[in-house]
């Protein structure tokens, strides 16, 4: 069994980023021809397929609304509950508007007159 | 949680939406507003925002009233406008009780406050004070 017995400066010195760009720059000259060819050739799909995504922006709308929706059955729950209430507040809202109004407009137009109502 | 936070309050600004409109200028009323509430040109820019949205929202009943209401309507919006915000209420807690009254009995009452009018008129047409009305059994 091969156990490594470097010390822990001696690793780092081996993996230094200076050193493995270095190694990456010596295997990169000594690839063949077809190797190079492939990995120009997938370069080239690849740059094909993101100039053909969806612009900046829609993917961060789309990222922003999905992370405004709930994502645990207890965000639902607690979403539609706000949701309810709210929608319950709105309507007693626009009932109570409605019935003032129409109240004023009786009292305003009654065959009584106003200072019958009014002290 | 904080997506749930920003979602309420999305929702709450969406729900408060109506109550938040600003205040309308008297120019800024379409022609049938303006013929509904014409009683408070002069003083309408003045008025509350509140008090605004309830009148223009009292006036949309107002094309479909008969002559003779719209002519009641007109005359008494100034003498209402003028009420402070409890007299107003006050009033809205009269007329909801009287509306429960028995027919019969709101017409009696019709009857006497109609009466106690003629008697006010032919008085102050004599120059003698008017008497405080009587109520009927």
């Amino acid at each position: 069994m091969n156990i490594n017995t470097n010390s822990p400066n001696e690793n780092s010195r081996h993996i230094a980023p200076e050193r493995i760009a270095q190694l990456l720059t010596r295997a990169a000259q000594q690839l063949d021809d077809d190797t190079v060819t492939a990995l120009r050739r997938a370069r080239n799909v690849a740059l094909e397929k993101q100039s053909l995504s969806s612009p900046v922006f829609a993917l961060s709308a789309a990222h922003n609304i999905r992370w405004l929706m709930p994502h645990s059955a207890h965000q639902w729950m607690v979403a539609i509950i706000l949701f309810v209430a709210i929608l319950f507040g709105g309507v007693s809202y626009w009932q109570h508007e409605n019935d003032m109004s129409h109240l004023d407009a009786a009292i305003l137009t009654d065959d009584l007159p106003l200072e019958v109502f009014v002290d | 949680m904080r997506n749930l936070a920003i979602l309420a309050f999305l929702l709450l600004g969406l729900a408060s939406a109506p109550a938040g409109a600003a205040t309308a200028s008297w120019h800024s009323l379409t022609p049938a507003q303006q013929e509904a509430l014409a009683p408070l040109s002069q003083q309408w820019d003045n008025l509350p925002e509140q008090q605004q949205h309830r009148l223009l929202k009292t006036a949309k009943r107002y094309p479909n009233l008969a002559p003779e209401q719209k002519s009641r309507f007109r005359d008494r919006l100034e003498t209402w406008s003028k009420l402070t915000p409890e007299q107003r209420d006050a009033a809205r807690e009269k007329y909801r009780a009287f509306r429960k009254v028995p027919a019969e009995h709101r017409e009696q009452v019709k009857r006497m406050v109609r009466q106690s009018q003629e008697e006010k008129v032919r008085q102050s047409a004599s120059g003698v004070p008017a008497a405080p009305p009587s109520l009927q059994p």
